[in-house]
């Protein structure tokens, strides 16, 4: 039997130092993972009083019953629970640029399971920030990077990262979600002159971004800024690491450890928690922008992972 | 500073007569605005930069340099142009010269106080759009390139904060005017230095008369090897017998070790760079205001530009308390020399000083932040509340109601005229403090904003644009992750008073908030659900004392960060103490936060370079890899041949400074480097940036 474990961080904005990057680090997924441990904790100190007071605990967050602050729904597991009622924007949506960055994370995923874990991420993010379509939804494959001692490298580096025949069904399968009106705009992550040919020639559906890393040099090679110009695509800079939520370190978020959530049981024991391999599927990044004031409004991510029996 | 319509402007003593009725009309007109302006909503992001140049004389082979009094004919020839521009010509050839482009709105000018400045803005303000921020530079290039074009070939639009040698004896003026005239009574700058307009030789006579002597205008000298000591300034005449005011001297107005000026013109004569946002409503701005109100001290020292006055080297490095003392009207009795008597308090500062209150409504700001010896006009507070106001506001404006107003037209008192901010504006826009907090105009056709006052101008317009882009973006970090920067005005004061230390932003520490997040974040959505599941309960977050809510800071901590500054790549002399628990008292740092906001916006890959460069100039600022522009002044004084090691900087230090800043602003105008001009310490001040030739 196969669980679904769906974790989320909340609103991160006014976090704090978990959206700070570290000196020097250019790429990091310490905001996704510190603020995933910070809502846990939140979730667990929250919930510890009144867990007390039904005699459930001693009023200690870290003792909190996991069944307290996590909620089950059929095959899915909320880690922690979410209030849906505290979701929403404060303007209405068309005041809001909403972008998410969709991070797959598994190799081997078939397009079809793929489109579903987009359509569950989505909704998640629609259901959060109540609204019902995103301005622009990147698509961030695995095993891509666009890293080197200067771009012209990392582009050269590009151009044999991935599997074409994986991505490219995949990104044309999500242009339904696009009719649908789901997704205003789609956009791709990390593909240099290469990669983007490729899915040029071969898709039907145009990204209108290309969102690259970049370090301290600025220089983005030629050929990709040429080509994007041509294709109207606008490179845009990120900072995130493609492979944003690796297995043992969500194993660690959700283990026995001194760290851990005490959700899932450690391996070859007798200690509590949930048993099985648990395998990171997707991860999704939201962002909501007030479009004409520039102030982040609201920032989060939900990550889903598969539980399956060992 | 805008002008008002032409009247006949009254002399104090009638003035004075008039001030409670203009306090009084002043703040029907602020109710009047305040319940037309206080529900509105959602205003975009709009904000504009205003650049104030001095017009200097400089002729390469001719060893003097001065001012050029011509501002009028400069305004004219441009205002003359904007009509020719409107048919589509009257510009020659900045297309060429600047790569501008036409579309957008063309600048536009401004008189200033000195008639010896110029002040421009953008023709249309600036918006949020990442694309929009690097247009600022170009903006302001091209200002400069219209401006000089329409000079005279030997005059020049500088951003020096201050003429190094205005007021010393000789000549420093173009034409020529003798001292010691009717309206000002110096006995260093002439009448003729303040624009004509009858309201600025008004505000600078009814200044004088309020305060019953001339403004003291003292700045401490640097002592160099060679300076005398005790210094006595050789340029003080005290036998001077034209006007009452000369007795100044002869009673002790010009102690020994400091510069002695006497004039308006000494500080209002000075350039800076302000900054105007506007906020979604009132609640925002009242939040910014709060929250960019303890950076001021911070941008002023990172900013230091002013180590000359009147010929001399001073020990301070920046403009503000000089000004300050150039509009100070407060009567012995205010300043608290003689008993109160005829005067109704006691003022602990000049009109133009730092803030004194905070006006948020944010539950973050405690009662012990506010100024314990604040001076508020309780009637007019009363009127406020009872037009509805709410009491932090209403203290506010009553406290810049304690001020008389200085310049008043007789026309203006026939008729009240409730269409009009006229009266309130009076008072508020003579209160220079730090930060200034502005209702919409009478028309509502605007937000409420909120101006950032104390930066100094930087030479070069690639620094001015840095350091606008730098505030814009901080205010955007502060609204996205609801920073808290309070902590006292007391402390605000002090750090003030820190920043004009020569070489503060190296050498000084100032107070600064230790934790800017929120200790508890906003609403999380993981919560309960439902009626039986349990409902989180959370205890109140401690509140400390406030002394542990912050501690004393390099500028190069609170800019980059307790880690950069820590690390071998910093300059400063500055050894920090490690805290017994270090990650608890790390600040992250400024520019981190922006890079933060940054990272979490769609910007594309140029642009984002661009605004890395300005975070990298701001950067090397505040960790000493760079100098700052009064560093590098007294630098290029110190290695000059003429300099004598005594203080004194002479005519062709002088010329050679200016020379050396109009060479860079050419070379800026090309769009080339400043590599390569010879100039000595220049890649102190301005590194690789911008390219080369």
């Amino acid at each position: 039997m196969t669980k679904t474990i769906v974790l989320s961080t909340g609103n991160v904005v006014s976090s704090g130092p978990s959206i700070i990057r570290k000196n020097g680090a250019y790429r990091s997924n310490l905001e996704l993972t510190s603020s995933l441990r910070n809502n846990i904790r939140e979730a667990k100190e929250e919930f510890a009083n009144t867990a007390a007071e039904n005699g459930q605990t001693n009023g200690n967050g870290t003792q909190t019953p996991v069944s307290v602050w996590t909620e089950e729904d059929g095959d899915v597991l909320y880690v922690p629970r979410i209030n849906w009622q505290y979701g929403g924007l404060q303007e209405e949506p068309s005041q809001y640029d909403i972008t998410v960055k969709l991070f797959y994370l598994a190799t081997g995923t078939s397009s079809s399971t793929r489109v579903k874990h987009t359509r569950e991420a989505l909704s998640l993010v629609q259901k959060e920030l109540r609204i019902q379509q995103v301005d622009l939804l990147i698509i961030s494959f695995p095993g891509m990077s666009f890293e080197g001692d200067c771009e012209w490298e990392a582009d050269k580096q590009n151009a044999g990262q991935g599997n074409d025949e994986e991505e490219l069904p995949t990104w044309s399968a999500l242009e339904l979600l696009q009719k649908e009106g789901l997704v205003k705009n789609m956009g791709i992550a990390e593909y240099g002159s290469e990669k983007l040919t490729r899915l040029l020639e071969r898709a039907a559906l145009k990204p209108t971004v290309d969102q690259i890393n970049i370090k301290n040099c600025c220089n983005v090679p030629p050929p990709l800024v040429e080509l994007a110009k041509k294709h109207n695509i606008e490179l845009l800079v990120h900072t995130d690491c493609t492979d944003i939520l690796p297995k043992g370190t969500l194993r660690e978020l959700l283990g026995q450890g001194p760290q851990g959530a005490g959700v899932l049981a450690d391996k070859g024991s007798n200690s509590p928690g949930l048993r099985g391999d648990l395998i990171p599927q997707w991860v999704i990044k939201y962002t909501a922008v007030v479009r004409d004031r520039g102030v982040i409004e609201n920032k989060g991510y939900f990550a889903g992972a598969e539980l399956r029996d060992a | 500073m805008g002008l008002l319509a032409l009247g006949t402007a009254l002399e104090w003593e009638d003035a004075k007569k008039q001030a409670g009725l203009v306090r009084e009309w002043g703040i029907r007109q602020l109710l009047e605005i305040w319940n037309k302006a206080k529900t509105k909503e959602r205003d975009a992001l709009l904000w504009g930069d205003e650049v104030e140049y001095l017009v200097v004389v400089y002729d390469e082979n001719d060893k003097k340099v001065v001012v050029s009094l011509r501002q009028a004919d400069i305004l004219k020839a441009l205002a003359n142009d904007t009509e020719l521009t409107s048919q589509g010509g009257g510009v020659p050839d900045l297309q060429h010269t600047t790569g501008a482009d036409h579309k957008t709105p063309l600048p536009v000018f401004h008189p200033e106080f000195g008639r010896f400045m110029l002040e421009a803005t953008p023709g249309a303000p600036w918006g949020i759009g990442f694309k929009e921020l690097l247009d600022v530079e170009p903006d302001m290039k091209l200002r400069r390139a219209i401006a000089k074009d329409h000079m005279l070939p030997t005059e020049h639009p500088i951003t020096l904060t201050t003429f190094p040698r205005l007021g010393s004896p000789g000549v420093f003026t173009d034409p020529y005017y003798p001292v010691s005239g009717p309206k000002l009574r110096s006995q260093f700058v002439p009448d003729e230095i303040a624009n004509p307009h009858i309201r600025f030789p008004t505000l600078a006579a009814n200044i004088r008369s309020r305060r019953g002597r001339k403004v003291q205008v003292n700045v401490p000298v640097f002592r160099d090897e060679n300076t005398p000591w005790p210094w006595k300034d050789p340029t003080v005449n005290y036998d001077l017998h034209n006007w009452p005011e000369d007795d100044d001297v002869r009673n002790g107005a010009a102690p020994d070790n400091f510069i002695h000026m006497d004039a308006m013109a000494f500080g209002m004569g000075s350039c800076c760079l302000q900054i105007t946002f506007q906020a979604k409503n009132i609640t925002e701005g009242r939040q910014m205001y709060d929250q960019l109100s303890p950076l001021g001290p911070i941008l002023l020292a990172l900013t230091a530009a002013t180590p000359i006055y009147k010929g001399f080297l001073a020990d301070t490095d920046v403009r503000w308390n000089q000004i300050s003392r150039a509009v100070d009207d407060r009567t012995p009795e205010e300043m608290g020399e003689k008993p109160l008597k005829n005067d109704r308090w006691r003022i602990p500062k000049s009109r133009y000083a730092s803030n004194s209150t905070y006006i948020s409504t944010d539950h973050r700001l405690r009662p012990e932040y506010l100024d314990p010896d604040l001076v508020v006009d309780e009637d007019i507070k009363a009127k406020l509340l009872q037009g509805g106001m709410d009491d932090r506001l209403a203290t506010h404006f009553a406290h810049l109601f304690i001020r008389d107003p200085l310049v008043i037209f007789a026309e203006d008192l026939e008729e009240l005229d409730l269409n009009k901010t006229d009266h309130f504006e009076n008072i508020q826009s003579t209160n220079w403090q730090h930060m200034r907090f502005k209702p919409p105009p009478a028309d509502n056709s605007i937000g409420w904003r909120v101006e950032f006052r104390p930066m100094e101008i930087q030479i070069t317009d690639f620094e001015n644009a840095a350091f606008a882009v730098f505030i814009v973006l901080v205010t955007r970090a502060i609204l996205s992750f609801d920073l808290n920067f309070y902590i006292p005005i007391a402390k605000v004061d002090e750090n003030m008073e820190t920043a004009h230390a020569r070489d503060a932003v190296l050498q000084n520490k100032f107070h600064f908030r230790k934790h800017l997040f929120p200790a508890v974040r906003a609403p999380r959505s993981a919560g309960p659900s439902g009626a039986n599941t349990p409902v989180p309960s959370r205890p109140a977050t401690p509140v400390g004392p406030v002394e542990d809510e912050y501690r004393l800071m390099s500028i190069n901590e609170i800019i980059n960060g307790t880690e950069y500054a820590r690390s071998a790549a910093s300059q400063t002399k500055d050894t920090l103490d490690k805290p017994e628990d270090e990650e608890e008292n790390d600040f992250p740092g400024l520019i981190p936060i922006v890079e933060a906001y940054l990272d979490s916006m769609n910007i594309d890959v140029n642009t984002r370079c661009e605004l890395a460069t300005y975070l990298d100039l701001i950067r090397k600022r505040a960790s000493g890899e760079l100098w700052t522009a009064a560093r590098w002044i007294r630098h290029f004084v110190a290695t000059h041949p003429e300099y004598k090691r005594d203080s004194v900087v002479g005519e062709e230090i002088a010329h050679d400074l200016v020379g050396a800043v109009i060479k860079v602003g050419e070379r800026e105008q090309k769009g080339c480097g400043f590599g390569g001009l010879g100039l000595e310490g220049l890649d102190k001040l301005l590194d690789g940036f911008r390219g080369g030739c």
